[in-house]
């Protein structure tokens, strides 16, 4: 399984590489909307493609709403989860990253555990990990 | 034309809402089991802060303030890092900032109306505004002064006045 | 730090042996924190005075309060989630066939714990069931007073709602007060929460279409076991539905079920003739 971990604060990308490297995946990482779209094309060319993108919500250059808008606009980037991981919490901007074409969303602070819940939801969990 | 004059943060937010907030943070964030505890100790002499701004019907910053050296620990626990790996003054920088940003993002989702987050900045911490626009948690954690800071903007410098009309 | 070595060690093994969760020395803090209000709910002076008089004499009830003080930070939504697209997929489209529909649908979450698992259930009802307040009760129960006033409440903090809640059902069935969320009063008004202990003759309940008895059986011994499954069967309908935790099963325990397979999950069913 792959992922690509979408957040301008280092320590954060590093705590939800960390876990998902735990559970089994690949993991790439963007600094913001724009970096992500740039390792998605290049990804793309290699063969490389993530089942799930972890996308953080305020960033420079490009957030991740527009991120996401973007990318469901890609029929190549189709089976593509997408998973806000924000602290963006009001039912307001839930409804509109969900519109906006987001999967799912987790509310920061989280827990590892609860990571793994929303990626059991999905279908992203491995089955080694289920326990 | 009448001006409607902000409310100050105490009577938008209570400690004990931002004390339920850091209850939350500190395990997610800091480790299992670490919180931010709300029992004073003396400050340190030096100190460095990490805030992020909010914008909206309020306007002020959430502040994160502790020592130097507590700022260290907070960033080897937030980015798990062992010995003999060491944290440089960016890993510091992006660990508070990101300290500062979770707890802002969450505090400003408490706040009435629609209001934005700035992106987290270190340093000196911003002057505070009116008195009765702070809401302060002062607290320790491990042992080591940190003080949580909800504060209204500072006056800006060409504030209007209310003229009298002279008779 | 009022817990002593002796205490720590006791609580550890305890842990280890019902969850097979490790807790590590230096993580004394912790279980200081996590026990100090049980501590002082029994008027105990400290956390290592809890340990020793449960230590000394213990019973079921407390042991599995310190152990899940311990391991559970919050319980999930949809835990496991086969036993409830199972509700919807299988169990209620036949229980809709068999009722009249003047009949209300009983469903009881019998160790209800904060409310995720009952307001799981009036989640996916509300969603299935154009009706579903009339047509669906759902009782919670659980052993712990504090558990079943949150359930009632129906309040809960932002890490409990990342746990295995899927968005599109926070934002269409909570709404935030503060820095918490609120389940909508519909929902909240769909569950009946009191106080129940399924190792005692039971109050009058049910008789219920759906059980849920999930991760609780764990903690007592095989006799009680037996005499829970005896008594929840007493007051379920005999077309009704038990779901177990995922890996729990009556295999071995009581034979007056039937399983059935639902998913990559089970039920349980009261055999015919038992």
């Amino acid at each position: 399984m792959r992922a690509l971990v979408i957040d301008d604060s280092r320590a954060m990308r590093r705590i939800v590489g960390t876990i998902l490297t735990g559970f089994g995946y690949e993991v790439r990482e963007a600094g913001d909307g724009r970096q992500a779209l740039d390792v998605l094309q290049e990804g793309s060319a290699e063969g490389w493609v993530p089942d799930l993108c972890c996308i953080d919500w305020n960033m420079p250059v490009m957030d991740g709403l527009q991120f996401v808008m973007a990318t469901r606009a890609n029929p190549a980037f189709r089976q593509v989860t997408l998973m806000m991981v924000t602290t963006e919490s009001e039912t307001s901007q839930i409804v509109k990253a969900l519109a906006a074409g987001a999967h799912e969303y987790l509310i920061k602070p989280f827990t590892a555990d609860a990571l793994r819940d929303k990626l059991a939801l999905l279908g992203l969990l491995p089955e080694e990990v289920s326990a | 034309m009448t001006v409607t004059e902000a409310q100050p943060i105490s009577a938008l937010l209570d400690p004990g809402t931002v004390q339920s907030i850091a209850d939350e943070v500190w395990p997610s964030l800091v480790g299992d089991g670490e919180a931010f505890v709300p029992v004073p100790v003396p400050p340190s002499a030096e100190l460095v802060s990490a805030w992020v701004d909010i914008i909206g019907p309020w306007t002020g910053s959430v502040v994160l303030t502790c020592a130097p050296a507590t700022a260290e620990a907070l960033t080897e626990s937030v980015l798990m890092t062992r010995p003999p790996t060491v944290v440089d003054d960016e890993d510091v920088a992006d660990a508070l900032g990101e300290l500062a940003n979770v707890l802002g993002g969450n505090i400003k989702s408490v706040l009435p109306g629609e209001s934005r987050l700035g992106l987290p900045q270190i340093g000196s911490a911003p002057s505070r505004g009116r008195l009765d626009d702070v809401c302060a948690l002062v607290g320790q954690w491990r042992g080591n002064y940190l003080t949580i800071t909800v504060q209204g903007a500072a006056p800006a410098p060409h504030a209007e006045r209310n003229e009298v009309p002279q008779l | 730090m009022t817990l002593t070595a002796t205490s720590f060690d006791w609580v550890r093994q305890l842990v280890h042996r019902e969850s097979a969760i490790v807790l590590q020395p230096g993580k004394e803090y912790l279980v200081e924190a996590r026990l100090l209000p049980m501590a002082q709910q029994r008027g105990c002076a400290g956390v290592s005075e809890l340990v020793e008089s449960v230590r000394n004499r213990p019973d079921p009830a407390s042991t599995r309060r310190i152990v899940e003080a311990l391991t559970t930070n919050e319980t999930s939504w949809f835990r496991d989630g086969d036993p409830f697209t199972a509700l919807t997929g299988t169990v209620l489209p036949q229980l809709l066939a068999a009722r009249r529909p003047d009949e209300r649908l009983q469903i009881w979450s019998a160790a209800c714990s904060s409310g995720q698992e009952a307001y799981t259930v009036a989640m996916l009802l509300s969603d299935a069931l154009p009706n579903a307040a009339t047509r669906v009760s759902i009782t919670a129960t659980d052993l712990s007073r504090e558990m079943v006033e949150r359930t009632r409440a129906g309040r809960f903090s932002q890490l409990e709602v990342n746990r295995g809640l899927p968005a599109t059902m926070l934002v269409r069935h909570f709404t935030r007060a503060g820095n918490e969320w609120e389940i909508a009063p519909a929902l909240r008004r769909m569950i009946t929460a009191s106080e129940c202990n399924l190792a005692a003759p039971l109050p009058r309940l049910g008789p219920f279409d759906v059980v849920y008895l999930r991760n609780v059986l764990i903690y007592f011994d095989l006799c009680t076991k037996q005499a829970i499954l005896n008594r929840v069967r007493q007051i379920m309908r005999p077309d009704g539905w038990l779901f177990l935790g995922a890996a729990e099963t009556t295999l071995g325990v009581d034979d007056n079920w039937e399983r059935v397979v639902l998913g990559r999950g089970s039920a349980y069913r009261p055999r015919k003739g038992a």
